[in-house]
C-alpha cells in the first residue's frame, strides 16, 4: 500500500555533476542567528521556486546500504551557469539512513530542512514541500559561494550534527526544469498525500506521548489543554504534530510532552499520564480527565474554544454550536451564554468546548455514543464537518433549519428516529448507552399520529426495556441547568391541564405557568 | 535599531514616522516600516498604498480557517512564508509591514505566538525598524512586537496631545517596554508660547525633547492632493528638521553599534 522509497532515476542526457565527502571550509558563516534573515530582490543573486518556479524538498528513508554517506548530485546548471536575477526551478532530495531511522520520521526530518538552510549566511529559505522559495543573496557570491554543492554539503553536515540518529545522508539537487517537475508530480506529490492520509489513521493509541498546550493560561488559569492524535486543542489551532514540533523546539515551552501512562478507560480516554499532568498544571482542581467523553470528567474547557457541547435532557441528546452562530440553540441559550458559564478552565460537566477539528475525530465523544449521540448543529457548522458524520445519521441532525426550539427538535428527532429516541448504542463497543425515551407527556401522544413506519433501526430490535428503573444518563443530579426551557403547555381549550410524567426526575427552580395567548394550534 | 513613534492621532505621527523612513533610507536598505496604527496610514504617506498585497492581519484571518486542512506541514513555516512573500512589501529602499486589522472573534493565543516568533526573526535583521504606533501601545502590549529601543511621542500644541504624550510614558513604564530613551517632538507648532509650554512639558515630565517643528502648508497641501509626504521641498524648514532627527537617531546607533 505504502509508495516504495527508491532512489530516484536520472535520465540520459542531463547534465549531471557528483561530490563525495565533506567540505573542509565553506565560503559563508552557518549560525542559526541567520534565521529569518530577509535577501530583498534588489540584493538577490537568483531564486528557486517560488510563484514562478516549481520547487520541492523531499526526504526519503532507505536502507543504510542504499544510501552513499555525503554524496550530492546535482542534475543541471549551477549557479555560476545561472543569470543575475532569474529564476530557477530547484528540488532537493535527500536520501536518509540509519538504524532510528524509518518512514514515520521523514517529515519530521523534512521539515528541518527550512531550518538549517537559514543557518546559511546569504541564504533565504521560505515554505515547505512543494511550495518552497529560495533567494540567494548577491553578498554570498561575493563571499565565494560558487555552487549549490556547497549548500547541499552544510545542510547535510547540520543534518548529521543536529540529528545524530541519521547515520548516512545523501543530496539529489535538481535545477532541470523537465526533471523537477516529473519528480513534483510522479513522486513526491503522492509522498506528501499518503502523509497526511497516515495522519488522519493515527490514534492515541499508536503514540507514547500526547502534548499540553497551556498558552491560554493566563486567560484560564487552571486549563489544561490535552493534545493528541484523536484530540486537537480546543481553539482548533493545534495538532498533536504541531504540540511534538513545539515541544522538541522548546521542551519547556506552552507544548509540553505528556507522557500517556496506563490507559485505565480506553473507551472514555482516560490515561494516568494525563490525571498527573491534570492534576499538576491545575493546582490540583481537577484530578481526571477523560478525553473522549462528554459526561464523565470531561476535559476543561478554556475559553478559546470553537464550539461548545450542551446537553439536552428532554431529548438525551447533545447539540454543538460554534462561535459564529449567534442565535440561540435549540435550549434557548446563544453560544456566548454556555460559553460564559463554561470557560475559564473548568470541568463542568453537561457542556464541552472542542475544537472544530475534533469533529473529524474517530473517538469524538466515543464514550457517550459520539455522533450517534449528537442531535442539533447550525447548519453551516454541519455543513463545514458533513462529510465526517457517519451516513446513517447524517440526516438525523436537526439544524436550525429543521428546528428552533426543542418541542421542534423532539417532533424532528421522532420522526427521523433518531438513536436517542430508541436509545444510543455506541459504536465503539456496541454497548446500549441511553435507553431512549421514556413514557411520553400525553400531550404527545395526543398530537403525534403512531409513529412513522419504523425505518430498520440500527440496533437489533429489542423490545423496549421494562420503564421501571430510571435510566438517567450518568451524573445527571450533577448537571446544572442554567435555565429551565420554558414548558409549553398546550394551550389547552378549556381550564384543565393533564400532566402526567413517570419515570422522571426533574430539578425546577421556579416553574411560571401562564396562559399563553391563543394561536392556531390544534 | 527599533524606534516606536506614537501619540495622539492628528498630532501627525505617521508623517514623521514616514519622513523618518525616507531619510534612513537613503543611507541604508536595512531598515523596516511597520504600520501598527489601524486609524492612520503609513503607505500613503510614503506613497506606496499601490504596493500593499496583504496586512498581518489578513494572513491571520487566513490562517485562522485554512489551519484545519495543513495535516503535517509546520504552520510556522506557512505563516512565515505568508508572511515573508505576501506582508512584507519591498520598496525601493526600505521593506515595509502593515499590521492591519485587529483580531476577530475567536482564539488567537496560538496564531499570535507563532507571529511573535517570525517577527522576532524578522526583525533582528534590520539596522533600523520605524514603527507607527497608536498611543494605545497595543501591539507592545500583546506583545506581538516585543520591544522597541527608543519611542518618540509626538505632540501638538493641544492640551490633549500633552496628556496623550503623559500617558504613553505611564504606559510603557506599566508595561515595562524599557525604552533606552523617550523622545519628545513638538509638530505643528506655531508661536513661541507654545514653545515654550512643549519645552516646559518635556522637562517637567522628563522626556528628551528631539526638536520642536513649525506648521508646513505644504503637508497639508500634498495631503489635500492625495500626494505622499516625503515629496516635501527640500529646501523647507521642516524637512531639514526631520532629516536632522533622523541624522540624530543614525549617530545613536552608530555609537551603540
Amino acid at each position: 500500500m505504502a509508495i516504495e522509497r527508491k532512489k530516484i532515476e536520472i535520465p540520459e542526457g542531463v547534465k549531471v555533476k557528483v561530490s563525495v565527502g565533506e567540505e573542509k571550509e565553506y565560503p559563508f558563516d552557518i549560525s542559526p542567528m541567520y534565521e529569518g534573515e530577509r535577501i530583498r530582490k534588489g540584493d538577490m543573486f537568483v531564486e528557486f521556486g517560488g510563484p514562478s518556479q516549481p520547487g520541492f524538498e523531499l526526504v526519503i528513508a532507505l536502507p543504510k546500504d542504499q544510501v552513499e554517506d555525503m554524496k550530492v548530485t546535482l542534475i543541471g546548471s549551477d549557479l555560476d551557469e545561472m543569470q543575475e536575477g532569474q529564476a530557477y526551478p530547484y528540488a532537493m532530495i535527500y536520501y536518509v539512513a540509519g538504524d532510528m531511522v524509518e518512514t514515520d520520521l521523514e517529515p519530521v526530518i523534512e521539515r528541518r530542512n527550512h531550518d538549517f538552510q537559514n543557518y546559511i549566511e546569504g541564504y533565504m529559505h521560505l515554505n515547505q514541500r512543494y511550495d518552497i522559495w529560495i533567494r540567494i543573496g548577491k553578498g554570498a557570491v561575493k563571499k565565494g559561494l560558487k555552487s549549490l554543492i556547497q549548500i547541499a554539503k552544510a545542510t547535510m553536515m547540520l543534518y548529521k550534527n543536529e540529528l545524530p540518529f541519521i547515520e548516512k545522508i545523501e543530496a539529489v539537487y535538481i535545477t532541470d526544469k523537465n526533471l523537477v517537475e516529473k519528480l513534483l508530480n510522479e513522486i513526491a506529490m503522492p509522498i506528501y498525500e499518503e502523509r497526511d492520509k497516515r495522519v488522519e489513521m493515527l490514534s492515541d493509541e499508536d503514540v507514547e506521548e500526547f502534548y499540553s498546550c497551556t498558552l491560554c493560561q493566563s486567560f484560564a488559569p487552571t486549563n489544561v489543554c490535552i493534545v493528541s492524535p484523536d484530540r486537537p486543542s480546543l481553539c482548533g489551532a493545534i495538532t498533536w504534530f504541531d504540540g511534538r514540533a513545539a515541544a522538541r523546539v522548546d521542551p519547556e515551552g506552552p507544548n509540553r510532552a505528556v507522557p500517556k501512562g496506563e490507559c485505565i478507560d480506553p473507551i472514555g480516554g482516560e490515561y494516568t499520564g494525563v490525571n498527573e499532568f491534570a492534576k499538576e498544571e491545575s493546582g490540583g482542581e481537577y484530578e481526571r480527565v477523560k478525553l473522549h467523553s462528554f459526561f464523565e470528567y470531561p476535559h476543561t474547557s478554556c475559553g478559546c474554544f470553537e464550539v461548545i457541547g450542551f446537553y439536552m435532557p428532554e431529548v438525551d441528546g447533545i447539540g454543538w454550536v460554534h462561535r459564529g452562530y449567534a442565535e440561540p440553540a435549540p435550549n434557548g441559550l446563544t453560544f456566548s451564554t454556555m460559553a460564559g458559564q463554561t470557560g475559564g478552565g473548568k470541568q463542568v460537566v453537561g457542556f464541552l468546548g472542542v475544537g472544530i477539528a475534533y469533529f473529524r475525530s474517530k473517538k469524538f465523544i466515543q464514550a457517550d455514543g459520539g455522533w450517534y449521540r449528537t442531535v442539533w448543529m447550525p447548519k453551516e457548522l454541519k455543513k463545514r464537518i458533513e462529510k465526517y458524520i457517519p451516513e446513517d445519521v447524517r440526516d438525523k441532525i436537526a439544524t436550525e433549519e429543521d428546528v428552533k426550539t426543542l418541542d421542534e427538535l423532539k417532533e424532528f428527532l421522532k420522526r427521523v428516529n433518531h438513536p436517542v429516541v430508541t436509545g444510543v448504542i455506541r459504536p465503539v463497543d456496541g454497548k446500549k448507552i441511553t435507553e431512549g425515551w421514556k413514557e411520553e407527556v400525553v400531550k404527545e401522544v395526543v398530537e403525534e399520529a403512531p409513529p412513522a413506519p419504523a425505518e430498520a433501526a440500527p440496533a437489533p430490535a429489542q423490545p423496549q426495556p421494562m420503564p421501571m428503573i430510571p435510566m438517567m444518563p450518568m451524573q445527571m443530579p450533577q448537571l446544572q441547568l442554567l435555565q429551565i426551557p420554558q414548558i409549553q403547555l398546550p394551550s389547552a381549550p378549556a381550564a384543565g391541564i393533564k400532566l402526567i410524567i413517570k419515570d422522571a426526575k426533574i430539578i425546577i427552580d421556579k416553574v411560571v405557568v401562564r396562559k399563553e395567548e391563543k394561536k392556531g394550534g390544534k | 535599531m527599533i524606534v516606536a513613534v506614537t501619540g495622539k492621532g492628528g498630532t501627525g505621527k505617521t508623517i514623521i514616522a514616514a519622513l523618518l523612513t525616507h531619510f534612513i533610507s537613503q543611507k541604508t536598505n536595512s531598515i523596516l516600516a511597520v504600520d501598527a496604527d489601524p486609524d492612520s496610514n503609513l503607505p500613503d504617506a510614503l506613497g506606496v498604498t499601490k504596493l500593499i498585497r496583504k496586512t498581518l492581519g489578513d494572513i491571520r484571518e487566513l490562517f485562522q480557517v485554512s489551519r484545519d486542512e495543513m495535516g503535517t506541514m509546520n504552520k510556522e513555516q506557512w505563516l512565515e512564508g505568508k508572511i515573508y512573500s505576501e506582508v512584507i512589501c519591498e520598496c525601493d529602499n526600505y521593506d515595509l509591514l502593515v499590521m492591519g486589522r485587529p483580531e476577530g472573534e475567536g482564539c488567537y493565543c496560538y496564531a499570535n505566538s507563532i507571529l511573535r516568533g517570525v517577527l522576532r526573526k524578522l526583525m533582528r535583521h534590520y539596522d533600523y525598524i520605524i514603527i507607527d504606533c497608536e498611543a494605545g501601545l497595543e501591539h507592545f502590549s500583546r506583545k506581538t512586537i516585543e520591544k522597541a529601543d527608543y519611542t518618540i511621542v509626538v505632540t501638538d500644541m493641544s492640551k490633549k496631545g500633552l496628556s496623550t504624550a503623559k500617558r504613553i510614558k505611564e504606559l510603557s513604564g506599566e508595561l515595562n517596554l524599557n525604552f533606552k530613551d523617550i523622545f519628545l517632538i513638538g509638530n505643528k507648532v506655531t508661536n513661541k508660547e507654545a514653545e515654550t509650554l512643549i519645552r516646559r512639558f518635556a522637562e517637567e515630565n522628563k522626556f528628551k525633547l528631539l526638536d520642536v517643528l513649525p506648521y508646513d502648508e505644504n503637508i497639508a497641501e500634498l495631503d489635500l492632493r492625495g500626494e505622499p509626504v516625503i515629496k516635501l521641498p527640500e529646501s523647507s524648514e521642516y524637512y531639514k528638521k526631520v532629516k536632522n532627527i533622523a541624522e540624530k537617531l543614525m549617530e545613536l546607533q552608530v555609537k551603540v553599534m
